[in-house]
């Protein structure tokens, strides 16, 4: 074999564990997910492949059925027994509703603010900029009991606006930094030129600029979305009957036991809208996106 | 078409001053070039008369029109910036059309005007490409096609073939002055390449320390310098300068170095053991093999044959000097050479304050 071959050879062999390594969870997962009961809980020996495929978990947790429905046959009681209690439709379109916005309203503020930090020059810049940062210094659970009574005072605790706005808060300062980079990868005389072509600067930041650092603005809201979808913390004390996935699939957690079908259920149905939402914006996260304005 | 005209200009930056009371006229329809050296001040007085950068003092007028607190979209100018700065998303012609977008001309005209300038500008066939898919020579022909549809009042370039390789430059310097002489507008263009100005301008501007050194035609400053900075700024290679004392021998007046006695102009009115700069220019020298009635023996150094001639880098009086002759002469390093200055071309600049005698 020529070293050519096995480099090669090495190079998918490194490839195909390292995805092995990180796919893997995720599959099993998945296929407890699609597993019944008798095989999830062997006390005799993992069960892999040989079971009898069931999608109960699935009509319980995603498409409202009812858990009496799906259990009747087992021996293994556990868990809470009120039926609506593992019914994650709510949870998924909460997080649906709390991530979307959240993206977007992190996306759009951090945009024009670090469109506006990368170009326009103002006593304190950068100390502004480090003050941004030192938004993340603190871990959130540091924050989180004067936080839940400054939202429960403006009446937004266990609200959506409440979540959105939370998130919203977390994701800026990282949001904006990102921005801000892309953005000073656009050289100040394409503005210029833009100016002096006629524009004003707000048509030239989303005519001209904007357009320039798509790839930016996709990756950004990639990161905030995952954040956003997620998230576990903030949600769980800011909220009492809006469940978001992570907080409600922890709910399945219970004293009599741990629903691992209805849990890894209700995870694998969660990554989907994730999944949908990083496919449509995949195809703007090239950067790169600036080549051919300069020369290079 | 408008005239520019500058009067006591003044930039600073915080306490620092980098533009000090310029003055300049620029008529409608004429070629100026900026020609200095790095951080002479000549980019930010272009960026100044294009409404880029604010006016610390003084004014700027076109057409006898106050504009110092005129936006930049509101002078109408174009600019043709160093690093092209392209909309990168968007299409050669969307480019070009981008102005006329903004103050929303019908489509009829607007493709009139980007198919009159992509003719012009030899960009027929890449209307439909993105900047990356072009070379740099048609991304800098994008950034000219820009600034041509708009019709401006005043083009403004900065250092706008920099970044184009030797060939390239040099056809785009034909094609720009190509282009001035069909449009004729009023042009201000920024270069450190004083070739670029000696065979563009209508007028070139010398700046050096924020100060304007010496305006005028090319000829007039290659052959009529101010001062020592223009002198050897312009010209390639450069002017040589010997800094001697003015010595009365035999009845005349020569400048002397070491031993070496450079002969002076019967009319320059010098007064003996005056420190002078010795200027001449290399092809200004008769260059010979053979000893000559007052000539300089030098020792050959470099000699760097360019086709139509020869540069002689050579020592006298351990300086150096260049010589440039279109003889076919047979030289080596080492070999003594015989020069002659052609004295109506001899400049003498005063030894203290290095202003043309």
């Amino acid at each position: 074999m020529s070293s050519a071959t096995i480099k090669s050879t090495a190079r998918y062999v490194v490839a195909i564990v390292t995805v092995a390594i990180f796919v893997f969870p995720i599959a099993w997962f998945a296929l407890t997910s699609i597993k019944p009961i008798s095989a999830i809980f062997n006390k005799d020996r993992v069960v892999v492949f040989d079971f009898k495929p069931t999608f109960d978990n699935y009509k319980v947790t995603v498409l409202g059925g009812r858990k009496s429905d799906s259990t009747k046959n087992s021996s293994i009681l556990m868990g809470t027994s009120g039926d609506g209690a593992y019914d994650g439709r709510g949870s998924i379109m909460s997080s649906i509703i709390i991530a979307t916005c959240s993206t977007i309203l992190a996306t759009v503020i951090s945009l024009l603010a670090a469109y506006a930090l990368s170009r326009l020059s103002f006593r304190g810049a950068q100390g502004y900029m480090h003050w941004i940062l030192s938004q993340r210094f603190l871990p959130p659970v540091a924050i989180i009991i004067p936080l839940v009574f400054i939202f429960r005072d403006l009446g937004l605790r266990d609200t959506h606006l409440g979540i959105i706005i939370a998130h919203t808060l977390i994701n800026i300062p990282i949001a904006l930094l990102i921005l801000k980079s892309f953005f000073d990868d656009v050289p100040i005389e394409v503005d210029q030129a833009a100016m002096i072509d006629g524009a004003t600067r707000f048509q030239c930041f989303y005519m001209v600029v904007v357009p320039m650092i798509k790839g930016g603005i996709a990756a950004t809201a990639v990161l905030c979305f995952i954040f956003s979808w997620t998230e576990f913390l903030l949600s769980l004390f800011l909220t009492n009957s809006i469940r978001t996935v992570p907080v409600k699939i922890t709910t399945f957690v219970t004293s009599t036991g741990s629903e691992w079908g209805y849990i890894s259920a209700l995870g694998t149905a969660a990554i989907i809208p994730g999944f949908i939402f990083i496919l449509l914006v995949q195809n703007h996260l090239v950067r790169g996106l600036t080549m051919g304005a300069i020369k290079d | 078409m408008s005239s520019v005209k500058i009067s006591n200009l003044e930039k600073a930056y915080g306490n620092v001053k980098v533009l000090h009371r310029l003055n300049l006229d620029v008529e409608d329809g004429r070629f100026v070039v900026l020609l200095g050296p790095s951080g002479c001040g000549k980019s930010t007085l272009l960026r100044m008369i294009a409404g880029l950068e604010s006016v610390t003092g003084g004014d700027i007028l076109f057409d006898d029109k106050r504009v110092n607190d005129v936006h930049a979209k509101d002078r109408n100018i174009a600019m043709v910036f160093q690093n092209y700065a392209l909309y990168a998303h968007m299409t050669v012609r969307k480019n070009m059309a981008f102005s006329m977008r903004l103050n929303k001309t019908d489509k009829k005209t607007m493709d009139e005007k980007v198919n009159w300038a992509s003719s012009i500008l030899g960009l027929d066939e890449y209307l439909d490409r993105l900047p990356k898919e072009l070379s740099g020579g048609q991304r800098q022909r994008v950034a000219m096609g820009r600034a041509i549809v708009r019709d401006p009042d005043v083009f403004l370039f900065d250092e706008p073939l920099s970044n184009l390789d030797a060939k390239l430059r040099v056809q785009m310097r034909t094609e720009i002055k190509d282009l001035h002489q069909r449009l004729k507008t009023t042009t201000v263009y920024v270069t450190h390449d004083q070739i670029e100005a000696m065979t563009m301008a209508d007028e070139v501007v010398v700046m050096r320390g924020g100060y304007i050194e010496q305006s005028g035609t090319p000829m007039e400053i290659y052959d009529n310098p101010n001062n020592l900075f223009v002198a050897q700024f312009i010209g390639s290679p450069s002017m040589n300068i010997l800094k001697c004392e003015v010595q009365q021998n035999n009845g005349a007046q020569s400048a002397v170095i070491g031993d070496t006695h450079f002969p002076l102009p019967t009319n320059s009115s010098l007064q003996v053991g005056q420190i002078i700069h010795y200027g001449i220019r290399p092809e200004h020298f008769h260059v010979s093999t053979q000893a000559q009635h007052g000539s300089i023996v030098g020792t050959v150094k470099v000699v760097e044959p360019t086709g139509p001639e020869t540069h002689v880098y050579l020592n006298i009086a351990e300086h150096s000097l260049c010589a440039i002759t279109r003889d076919r002469i047979e030289l080596r390093p080492g070999d003594a050479i015989h020069l002659q200055p052609d004295l109506g071309h001899v400049h003498l600049f005063d030894g203290d304050t290095s202003n043309a005698i």
